[in-house]
């Protein structure tokens, strides 16, 4: 495709612009996975660099350093400790001690346990005297996959402090050299107040972050490549690596046995139709909506406001398994429209597909609408009026002034909050469980485990084939599927909004 | 000295045993505990997982167990309310955590053995478990031949309840086309919840002499399946089951508030849980029966069941003095006495027979229509979990399909490949040779696996002790689609001894050798 020049693109009519917009995107596409490539290739050439660096680096200190710092790539914190740093020195040895001993008594057997995730597992056994059976547990799959990730962190934490270590003797030595000073205890001890204060402030988040997000993330990633199930618990019955045969299962790539490519596309397509409807069909009523009620010469604006943020103020459980309960085939709806005789057969709000799907949307529309009246109050309110006087003075008719002042104004604000609720309504659990719990069963769709109905989500799916069917390893397949599709929308979303491109539009 | 005595115990309790399993348990004075001096006697901490509705009860069973047993068992109970589906996740997921005794739905059973959540019975507890209850209920707790759980309740099936105010004619309850002509015309619902359970749809199964029946092994791992559902049978329920959904009285619940709802139902097919939520709801017009026929073409078919129960499990111990202790415990609280008294306060239809004897229990009215119902009823045995849901895809096939033959028909191959996709089996099984017969004691359920040791000649992995007529055949990836026996007939052991079987195949031909080991 040809490019144009800025005064050829000007000229174009706004058809042939929006056109024009849409082809360089999927122009561009190529262009961003060849740059990506690079930067990885850059960025693992550097990393080859800096480690090079780092052992000719480790190899100088040792050729050139005294016996202190010699000694201390065996005994780390000696060659501090010798030149009078104790506490550094201390901490030093003290971790190597730790180390070593936890590396002996425990880590040796979780690092050597992990290729295999256990040899043995549960034996049972007859006991005549009491005549009972008891059961010896040996291995356990689950705590070694666990303490055998520890353990690696735990080696790279070693190594990164041995190479400090090294590190220090080579400053330290070059300090001396040039006539000055060693920092004592109290000196480092006071710079962690002082210059090193971030690294006081920061220990203890960090700590948080890796044990609680960074280490069970990296295991469930893990429990995906295993066979980690009800039937497999890791106790029992050990679990094993299994390779990418569960993604082979879910994504089917290669012939033979069993494939749930073809529902996990169907699930797919309903959760981003789902998320799409409930994003964009909640932001523009509710828009609307607050438009409506902001408009001068409207009274009892507050009533208005109050009224609909007490579905808010109702908490979702409730009101959702209410409103399901409303739409039932027995329920309050179908009751009275055969009283009133509108109808002779109770309508299939749940149990057929397509009433299903559009109902969750409906209802979603029902309880969303009061969040986003709320950001879009405040946002209105925000617009300079005279904005809208001049384009009145210009002849803009109503519609006019929303298309070309508040909506482009709203975008850029709510840009970012449309991709992250567009992200939460994917995995929006709560509406769809609550709701319909993925009713009405999908008959012919293949699952692993849990029958899959039509108003699923991804999310959903997970769910029901964790807890209905135990196979932990296909939910983490799922979940990290649902990360690799969120991420790749954020990220093509976000480079294209409005509120990170053109960032002084509205200053 | 000390190994004697404890020889010397390991008898007398064993002695203890025999007369124990002959006998009830406080008849005997010289019951094991005087004996051996109470070998069990001790507290116990135990965790107690129950259904809400029986945690009190159940907190007057420990204080009665723990004043009047003679083994001398103290049990420190903590008893928590934890649903039977509950208890069942929460164990496979975590046994280490679990509650070391707990109740569970039989249908739960092959999952929580297969995690290792349930002990095996001792042989005395095993033949006091099976002696007391019904055949079908025992045979819910033994996955192969091996009993792992305590019956509790034999009264998980399902029957109609129905308002006496709308069907007033007693004789449309023997058909279901003129109770659901009789719901239309009142405009109140038939419910049945044959959309959300796969439970519920093999009513119709049963009716036309459909099966699904599954084996496990010891372990609890299903190993295959009889299932007649895809059958000329299967489609006259299919055509009985598209009746129902096609009417507009048509309703998927099981609860008993649908007598409540917006549009009520005048019938709806449950089981014994809801009779007093009912019976609060309609009062006198409550009324009860067994579940109707329906009709196809000239025939008539009576709606069958499922017949179920709850079980009582022990989580594996690693002491064997505690376990014995719990396993003691856990049979006092499915004994008779514990039974009754159940009934009485919870109304739990019991599954030991001297319990089911009892006046109260055959005067209770829903029990009754159970009993009326069970002549229909088939003893629900191990189940694949995944059945649950690919059953309950029928209904919804059914329905939205077009009614004719081919569109029902149509419903049942889906359902028939989602039940072979569970037995999904690499190309190397599909081909593998294995033994099947009454031999190495097993009665037709466990293949005996062998190796090709040339192209054409198929040998077991291990000897077996045979004995005279033992009968087996060798088939082809666990099915009867390529088999061999002797002509035809099943092979016959003549000379008992410890052979290696051997498959020679020559074209169409294979012809079975023992080789003594």
């Amino acid at each position: 495709m040809t490019k144009y020049t800025e005064l050829e693109y000007l000229k174009l009519s706004k058809w042939r612009k929006f056109l024009y917009k849409i082809a360089c995107f999927f122009v561009g596409i190529p262009g961003w996975f060849v740059n990506l490539f690079k930067k990885i290739g850059s960025a693992f050439k550097d990393f080859g660099i800096s480690v090079k660096d780092d052992f000719v680096d480790i190899f100088t200190t040792f050729k050139n350093g005294d016996y202190k710092t010699r000694l201390s790539f065996v005994i780390m914190g000696f060659g501090s400790i010798a030149r009078g740093q104790i506490l550094r020195g201390v901490l030093f040895l003290l971790f190597e001690l730790v180390f070593i001993v936890y590396m002996i008594f425990w880590g040796g057997y979780w690092i050597s346990m992990l290729p295999s995730l256990g040899t043995q597992g549960a034996i049972k056994e007859y006991d005549p005297i009491y005549d009972t059976y008891v059961t010896t547990y040996y291995d356990d799959s689950f705590k070694i996959l666990l303490y055998g990730i520890l353990t690696i962190f735990f080696i790279v934490a070693f190594l990164y402090t041995w190479r400090l270590n090294v590190k220090q003797n080579a400053i330290a030595e070059e300090i001396l050299k040039s006539g000055k000073p060693l920092k004592g205890t109290k000196d480092d001890l006071k710079s962690l107040v002082d210059e090193q204060f971030h690294k006081t402030l920061l220990a203890l988040p960090l700590t948080g972050i890796l044990v609680f997000t960074v280490m069970p993330m990296i295991f469930m990633i893990l429990v995906a490549f295993t066979n980690y199930s009800g039937e497999f618990d890791g106790k029992n019955n050990l679990f094993s690596w299994v390779g990418l045969e569960n993604f082979n299962q879910m994504l089917g790539w290669s012939a033979g046995g069993v494939n749930y490519a073809a529902t996990f596309g169907e699930v797919l397509a309903w959760t981003l139709i789902w998320a799409f409807f409930a994003t964009f069909t909640n932001y523009f009523l509710g828009m609307l909506v607050a438009m409506m009620i902001n408009k001068k010469g409207i009274r009892l604006k507050k009533v208005w406001r109050t009224i609909l943020i007490v579905t808010i103020a109702v908490p979702q459980f409730i009101s959702l398994l209410y409103v399901s309960k409303m739409f039932a085939q027995d329920g309050l709806v179908n009751g009275m429209l055969l009283d009133w005789g509108w109808i002779d057969k109770a309508l299939p709000f749940w149990t057929d597909s397509t009433w299903a799907r559009v109902m969750v949307i409906v209802i979603n529309i029902w309880i969303g609408i009061p969040y986003l009246m709320l950001i879009a109050t405040g946002i209105l309110m925000n617009i300079p009026q005279d904005l809208y006087e001049s384009a009145k003075i210009d002849g803009a008719n109503a519609f006019q002034q929303y298309t070309k002042i508040t909506l482009p104004y709203m975008l850029f604000v709510t840009g970012p909050y449309l991709l992250t609720s567009f992200i939460s309504n994917m995995n929006n659990f709560n509406v769809i469980y609550l709701l319909t719990g993925g009713a009405p069963t999908n008959a012919a769709a293949l699952s692993p485990g849990g029958s899959l109905g039509y108003t699923d989500l991804l999310i959903t799916w997970l769910f029901k084939i964790a807890i209905n069917d135990s196979k932990f390893y296909m939910a983490s397949v799922i979940g990290i599927l649902v990360f690799i599709v969120v991420s790749v929308i954020s990220l093509i979303v976000y480079s294209l909004l409005p509120s990170t491109r053109n960032e002084e539009d509205f200053q | 000295m000390k190994k004697t005595n404890l020889i010397a115990g390991a008898l007398a309790l064993t002695m203890a045993m025999g007369m124990f399993a002959g006998c009830k348990p406080t008849d005997d004075p010289n019951s094991s505990s005087a004996e051996s001096g109470k070998p069990l006697a001790g507290n116990y901490a135990t965790k107690i997982w129950v259904a809400e509705a029986a945690v009190e009860f159940t907190k007057g069973q420990i204080a009665t167990y723990n004043s009047s047993n003679e083994d001398g068992i103290v049990i420190e109970a903590t008893v928590e309310a934890v649903g039977e589906g509950e208890a069942a996740t929460q164990m496979t997921t975590d046994v280490e955590a679990g509650a070391d005794i707990f109740c569970f739905a039989q249908d739960q059973f092959a999952r929580l053995v297969q995690a290792g959540a349930l002990s095996q019975l001792g042989q005395a507890a095993g033949q006091i478990v099976s002696e007391a209850n019904a055949a079908g209920v025992v045979a819910a707790a033994k996955s192969g031949d091996t009993l792992y759980a305590y019956p509790l309740t034999a009264d998980n099936g399902y029957f109609m309840y129905y308002d006496k105010s709308v069907i007033t004619d007693e004789s449309h309850l023997k058909s279901m086309e003129l109770l659901l002509a009789d719901c239309e015309a009142a405009g109140k619902n038939f419910s049945f919840e044959v959309e959300g359970s796969a439970w519920y749809v093999a009513s119709f199964f049963f009716a036309t002499d459909c099966k699904s029946e599954w084996t496990t092994d010891e372990d609890g791992k299903f190993i295959s399946v009889n299932d007649t559902y895809n059958s000329p049978e299967g489609l006259k329920a299919v055509k009985g089951l598209h009746t129902l959904v096609k009417s507009k009285a048509y309703n998927n619940s099981s609860a008993a508030d649908a007598f409540a709802a917006a549009v009520p139902s005048a019938v709806l097919v449950s089981g014994t849980w809801a009779y007093n939520d009912i019976l609060e709801i309609l009062g006198e017009n409550l009324g009860v029966a067994e579940l109707p026929s329906f009709t196809v073409g000239e025939e008539t078919f009576h709606l069958g069941s499922f017949s179920g129960c709850k079980l009582l499990g022990v989580k594996p111990q690693q002491d064997a003095k505690r376990s014995a202790a719990l396993h003691k415990f856990a049979q006092y609280l499915t004994g008779e006495a514990a039974q009754i008294e159940r009934f009485n306060t919870l109304s739990w239809g019991p599954s030991n027979l001297n319990a089911q004897k009892i006046d109260a229990v055959q005067a209770n009215p829903a029990l009754a229509a159970l009993l009326a119902q069970s002549a229909y009823s088939i003893p629900q045995g191990q189940i694949h979990g995944t059945w649950w849901d690919i059953g309950k895809t029928i209904a919804t096939g059914v329905k939205a399909s077009d009614g004719t033959d081919a569109g029902l028909q149509a419903v049942l191959d889906t359902y028939k490949a989602a039940i072979e996709g569970l037995f999904t089996m690499s190309d190397e099984e599909k081909n593998a040779f294995t033994v099947i017969g009454s031999i190495n004691g097993d009665t037709w359920t466990i293949d005996l696996p062998m190796t090709k040791v040339s192209e054409g000649v198929w040998k077991t992995t291990e000897a077996y002790a045979l004995v005279e007529n033992d009968e087996f055949k060798v088939r082809q990836g666990k099915s009867w689609d390529v088999a061999y026996g002797d002509n035809g007939q099943n092979y016959k052991v003549t000379t008992a001894g410890t052979y290696y079987i051997q498959l020679t195949i020559e074209g169409e031909v294979g012809t079975i050798e023992l080789i003594p080991a």
